[in-house]
């Protein structure tokens, strides 16, 4: 079974307090830290159990610069057996071209099944998997959280909202974008890391890989960064538990925190 | 009345003496043989370099060899051991007597029939009989005490080889006895042969004959199977036991480096134990001493609170796998089984290894200096690297290695709490600076608001006393002592590495910290020596030196006591100095607790427990020590390590004993009295 | 003149409550700018909330076949992309739903329309609409603006929109048939599976209702899990609930217990020990309640309410069962 998943390497921001840069378009990156996607490590986990079942190969694949092999060689280390660097140089990306992008390489390898993570920490975007599929003219489903291949066809749970999971049968080649929990992504240690050097990472030029201008435009664009407005610590409800209680049905609702 | 010397004598028509050569000489060559089959594990084994410091460990093998002083830390047991070791240590020049008349070799009679040899037949005699008492003593206890450190240990080996101790008195007892009567004579003083001659006394010249020959001929041949015993049972330790405290790890506190003389971990296949010729030759040799007494159990806190660690257990089961896999009689070395199946998941379990909070209680107490805690961090490593850990451990070792700290706050902001406490102007140190003391806070003092307050203290202490120092702020890296104790030692390096490049940047004196876990580490784990210190010594010094005075009285009339940590105490014989500083607090009273100093009691740990939790303990460790203080009368439970101050403050709370008993920092208990 | 496409999420035989809120914002943004707002409803069998549509909509179009039965995103996305070739509408609005993310992504690559996804606001500046959207986990809020092209694709996020608006249009239920040639879908529905019964995973849950040492005693958990269960939301504590044994280790929230990341995170008598904070930086809005206000906890809160956990909780439980 030939496995490809798409990886990316995203900052680490849940303790930071982000700043925008001067220009208002972009957040301020000098001190912070990167990883790899926290979806992207269960889609890794999913396709190396997969390769261990089922025997074959994962080869992980990743847009970015010199930098970003980093997440290619954790992939590596937790049991991909080869990844593929795609250099963009300067190029604008969004959802579309990146897509575009790993349709290209990925058409050209055999790929049985194609995992990526359901959205990015960075963008939330949720939308190159699916994208993904559609260039390639697979099958596609989208919030994996198990998958069971047999005989050309995978029986897949995709997590709903609500507390309910959809059982369905879709056929292989496809694309599944994972969800978190879907797995226990395995550790890897700094050595584990290092050792991975020893497999195969191949950089592949954007600019070799014939893609029309016009598939490399983007076909959405960041127009600005704001902040949410600030709170100083807690906001107070005042008043009696019935108004309160009411208030706090308001917040949850306009949070999300229904199904 | 001439008697003829067993030897001598002939046996249908055979001199004694050919008997003798054939038991000698079958026995050696079936001793040689087991000790060769020994010695295989011990050559497949890792290397471990103990050949350096050869007068300090030379001086160890006397002291704790020789001189048995740890032996007396359990009474009546030791009291018991000396006799029997010093017995052995005396009448080994009896033994040779014996077996070289039996070989008709008799080169030690010129000196045995000299002034010296009625000297030592006394001392000899006396000897038999302290043995003999203390082997019976023994027995007793075993059967009527029954020491609960015992259990699981082999009791059956334990009997036999007392009985055959005392056979081996009774006997040659028996024989000078019966020597003596037959002789008429009792040349010196023979308490023992004296005590057999007057039990005999009424029998006659041949009931004698034969009792003399007897006991004569079933001591050599019990001393010759017993030599056999030896290397069979828990009693090799009287061959290892004096080897292996010479081997003995000098370095309390520090871990073995992944594999010695390799440097870069890269060039490793593979790293840590997975499997039983994983391990050193020093630990290899650890599992052949082993007498099974139980004082490491008894004394490890994980055991106490029913974790399924026994350190005992652990060794035994290593060496039951070690003999098993090298067996006595097939022939070349068998692989062990560990090829397939890893150690840690088969015979040992990997929550008996999440277990051990390193506090070193166990090699503290071990007589013959066997090691615990590197053979369980080698374990670690490889569980970490075959992702056996606990999952819990991935999202802290990833803040670790992107943020320099558990938590996975930014680095930047590892100053902050200068603003976020009162902790009065600290100078942040950049690189190139000059400063005579550096305080390294780490990652705890950096970020949990509870151990910011200790930091802020110690800041406060040093900007009065007008000690010119700094600390690293945003270039400081955590330590690396939990990470390297969890078995990530890539990790460890790598942190190990980026304080390294920042401290040769800064000149400084002296370092300081906060906490005794980041002590240990730089002091110990560290390529270079500083000069390093926790907090309390530096503080205490100043206070010697009267740069600080502790004058307001302490608020209120309360009965205090100084818990120990295990990584200021136990592991770097750190005790007096907090203890200073405490009876120099106005109005203090202070109490010890039962156990103190190196037998304080762990509080639960600072690393593993943070983030993996054993499910099968009956109760938090922290919760016990403070029983303890309870016990002791104590109302103020004062620490010198922010993670002994976090669980026993989270086991009051759980305990719901807020109002009996509260915890609080030396230093800022010290800091409110000056 | 142009049109608002919405494409209607139910699910066995009910309305889903994202149609209601997409079909009020194309309401209001249509008002401003007259368009026609459609609804699109593709499959189902035996839908009773057929009326609600059509008092929201100018035009409805229903798609019924037996191969509609349950939602295929393949069959949706022909269907939709033969539709909006036809009518080529201004702006088609989708659920940003686990169905919606399976469906848009490639109904956009399939008829060459842009897309943005889980907006949280819709503007329309000079006959191009513009997407509000949250980014690094909602640390951080965007404007996004997209390439020109005949029509957009924007996918929008539960909760955002107000959905009760009295229903004013009149539309025309119309019934369309499938499209011809269309092909099978690569996916088949086996079932549902509900897994708010049984062990639960409190790292996954949207809505957590947590408990701290406030609670008081062990009596006191079912209470609060009767509350969870009616927010919909899945119980959780602090550690000294789980050393008390009152509840499960597998609800505890934590350095030694779990990291969550609810969209909301209630906590009820919980002080807000470092330990436990560090469990819930992931979480979206943090609603504390304690008696005292000096509680820790209300430093890391959102929002926070000083009176006994147990008055809220029973006003909460009133409001809940009407």
């Amino acid at each position: 079974m030939d496995i490809v998943v798409c990886v990316k390497r995203v900052p680490l921001t849940q303790e930071v307090d982000l700043e925008i840069t001067p220009e208002g378009r972009e957040i301020k990156k000098d001190s912070l830290v990167y990883v790899m996607n926290d979806w992207d490590n269960y889609a890794v986990e999913e396709a190396v159990l997969l390769q261990e079942k089922f025997g074959g190969s994962v080869t992980a694949v990743t847009i970015g610069d010199e930098e970003d092999e980093e997440v290619l060689r954790r992939a590596l280390a937790m049991g991909a057996d080869r990844a593929i660097r795609i250099e963009p140089g300067e190029r604008q990306l969004d959802s579309f071209v990146v897509s575009r992008i790993l349709a290209q390489v990925i058409r050209e390898i055999p790929h049985d099944i194609v995992l990526t993570g359901v959205q990015a920490d960075d963008d939330n975007c949720g939308m190159v998997g699916i994208m993904l599929a559609e260039h390639l003219h697979l099958a596609h489903a989208a919030v994996v959280t198990g998958m069971e291949p047999e005989n050309g066809e995978a029986e897949i749970k995709m997590e709903l909202e609500g507390g309910i999971d959809e059982i369905s049968r879709i056929k292989l080649p496809a694309v599944l974008s994972i969800q978190t929990g879907i797995n226990e992504p395995r550790y890897v240690s700094i050595m584990g890391i290092r050792k991975a050097r020893k497999k195969e990472l191949k950089v592949v030029d954007l600019g070799d890989l014939n893609i029309p201008e016009e598939d490399l435009a983007p076909r959405t664009v960041v127009e600005e960064f704001f902040l949410p407005p600030e709170t100083a610590g807690a906001e107070f409800i005042e008043g009696d538990a019935t108004f309160v209680a009411e208030k706090i049905l308001e917040i949850i609702k306009e949070k999300g925190g229904t199904g | 009345m001439s008697i003829m010397h067993p030897a001598l004598d002939s046996y249908f028509g055979v001199p004694g003496y050919v008997f003798a050569w054939l038991l000698c000489v079958s026995s050696v060559s079936l001793f040689s043989y087991i000790i060769s089959r020994r010695i295989g594990p011990l050559r497949m084994s890792q290397r471990d370099p103990r050949f350096s410091q050869l007068g300090e460990r030379l001086w160890g093998l006397l002291l704790f060899g020789i001189f048995q002083k740890r032996q007396p830390r359990y009474p009546a047991a030791g009291i018991i051991h000396i006799m029997i070791f010093s017995g052995f240590v005396v009448l080994g020049l009896r033994s040779i007597e014996l077996v070289a008349q039996s070989l008709n070799l008799p080169v030690l009679d010129p000196l045995m029939r000299g002034p010296f040899g009625a000297y030592y037949g006394g001392v000899k005699d006396f000897f038999e009989l302290i043995v003999l008492a203390a082997c019976i003593w023994a027995i007793l206890r075993r059967a009527v005490v029954k020491p609960e450190r015992y259990a699981g240990s082999h009791a059956s080996e334990a009997y036999l080889v007392l009985s055959l101790i005392a056979s081996l008195m009774i006997t040659d007892i028996l024989y000078e006895g019966t020597v003596v009567l037959l002789k008429e004579s009792a040349p010196g003083w023979l308490p023992g042969a004296g005590l057999a001659a007057f039990m005999l006394h009424a029998s006659g010249p041949s009931a004698l004959q034969t009792i003399s020959q007897t006991s004569y001929w079933l001591h050599l041949v019990i001393f010759f199977s017993f030599l056999n015993v030896l290397p069979l049972s828990k009693h090799f330790h009287i061959i290892t036991a004096l080897p292996n405290v010479f081997f003995r790890k000098l370095t309390k506190g520090s871990i073995k480096p992944a594999s010695w003389g390799v440097e870069d971990l890269e060039d490793l296949e593979s790293i840590g134990v997975g499997k039983i010729e994983d391990f050193t030759w020093k630990h290899t040799l650890d599992f052949y001493t082993c007498t099974e007494c139980g004082r490491c159990s008894d004394n490890c806190p994980a055991y106490a609170v029913g974790r399924p660690l026994s350190p005992k257990m652990m060794t035994i089961k290593l060496r039951d796998q070690i003999y098993g896999a090298f067996p006595l009689f097939k022939s070349g070395k068998t692989i062990s089984q560990g090829e397939d199946q890893p150690l840690v998941g088969t015979i040992i379990g990997k929550e008996e290894i999440w277990s051990c909070t390193t506090c070193g209680a166990c090699e503290e107490e071990c007589p013959v200096f066997i090691e615990y805690i590197d053979k369980i961090i080698d374990m670690r490593r490889h569980l970490i690297e075959t992702a056996e850990s606990p999952k819990t451990f991935n999202q802290v070792l990833m803040q670790f290695e992107k943020t320099g700290n558990p938590f996975g706050k930014p680095a930047a902001k590892r100053a902050n709490w200068l603003n976020e406490t009162d902790a009065g102007p600290v100078k942040v140190l950049q690189e190139g600076d000059e400063v005579d003391v550096l305080y390294f806070v780490d990652s705890y003092g950096s970020y949990d608001p509870k151990v910011q307050e200790i930091a802020a203290a110690i800041a406060k202490g040093l900007q009065l006393a007008g000690v010119d120092f700094g600390i690293l702020g945003p270039l400081e890296r955590d330590s690396g002592h939990q990470v390297r104790r969890m078995g990530e030692e890539g990790l460890f390096q790598l942190l190990v590495e980026e304080n390294m490049e920042t401290l040769k940047s800064i000149r400084f004196k002296k370092i300081i910290t906060t906490d005794p876990h980041a002590f240990n580490t730089l002091k110990k784990d560290y390529p270079t020596a500083f000069q390093v210190s926790h907090y309390a010594p530096f503080v205490q010094s100043l206070m010697e030196n009267g740069r600080l005075k502790p004058v307001r009285k302490l608020d209120r009339e309360e009965v205090y006591t100084y818990h120990d940590p295990c990584y200021l105490g136990r592991h770097n014989g750190v005790y007096d100095p907090p203890r200073m500083i405490l009876r120099s607090l106005p109005g203090v009273n202070l109490v010890e607790m039962a156990r103190s100093r190196d037998r304080s009691f762990c509080c639960g740990g600072g690393d593993v427990i943070l983030w993996h939790e054993i499910e099968q303990e009956n109760m938090r460790m922290a919760e016990k020590r403070i029983q303890m203080a309870r016990e002791a009368g104590a109302q103020v439970i004062v620490t010198a390590c922010p993670f002994c101050l976090i669980h026993f403050e989270d086991a009051i709370k759980t305990m719901g004993l807020e109002q009996e008993i509260r915890v609080v920092d030396l230093m800022v208990l010290t800091l409110s009295t000056l | 003149m142009g049109e608002i496409l919405v494409l209607v999420e139910h699910r066995n035989g009910a309305l889903r409550d994202i149609t209601h809120e997409m079909l009020n914002k194309a309401d209001a943004l249509s008002r401003a700018r007259s368009h026609t707002v459609t609804a699109v409803v593709i499959g189902g069998k035996e839908l009773s909330f057929l009326d609600h549509v059509t008092e929201r909509a100018d035009e409805v179009l229903l798609f019924e076949d037996d191969r509609l039965s349950h939602f295929s995103a393949d069959l949706s996305a022909d269907i939709l992309a033969g539709l909006i070739e036809e009518r080529r509408p201004f702006l088609t609005l989708m659920a940003h739903s686990s169905w919606g993310m399976n469906l848009a992504p490639a109904l956009a690559v399939k008829i060459g329309y842009p897309l943005a996804t889980d907006a949280v606001d819709i503007l329309v500046d000079q006959d191009r609409p513009m997407v509000i959207r949250q980014v690094y986990s909602g640390k951080m809020f965007c404007r996004v603006s997209f390439q020109e092209s005949q029509g957009y694709l924007i996918t929008v996020r539960s909760g955002v929109f107000p959905p009760h608006r009295a229903g004013e249009r009149r539309g025309d239920l119309i019934r369309r048939d499938m499209p011809a040639g269309i092909p099978e879908s690569r996916t088949q529905f086996v079932e549902f599976v509900d897994t708010a019964a049984g062990e639960v995973d409190i790292a996954q849950a949207q809505l957590l209702v947590s408990v701290g040492r406030g609670i008081g005693e062990e009596e006191n958990v079912p209470v609060m899990q009767e509350l969870a269960d009616l927010m919909g939301g899945v119980l959780s504590c602090s550690r000294p609930v789980v050393d008390k044994n009152w509840l499960p280790k597998f609800r505890q929230v934590g350095t030694s217990g779990k990291s969550v990341k609810p969209k909301v995170y209630l906590a009820f008598g919980i002080s807000g020990a470092f330990q436990h904070v560090a469990g819930i930086s992931g979480a979206g809005t943090v609603i504390a309640v304690n008696k005292d206000r000096k509680a820790p906890i209300f430093r890391a809160a959102d929002y926070g309410v000083v009176d006994d956990l147990f008055n809220v909780a029973a006003a909460l439980k009133e409001k809940l069962k009407h």
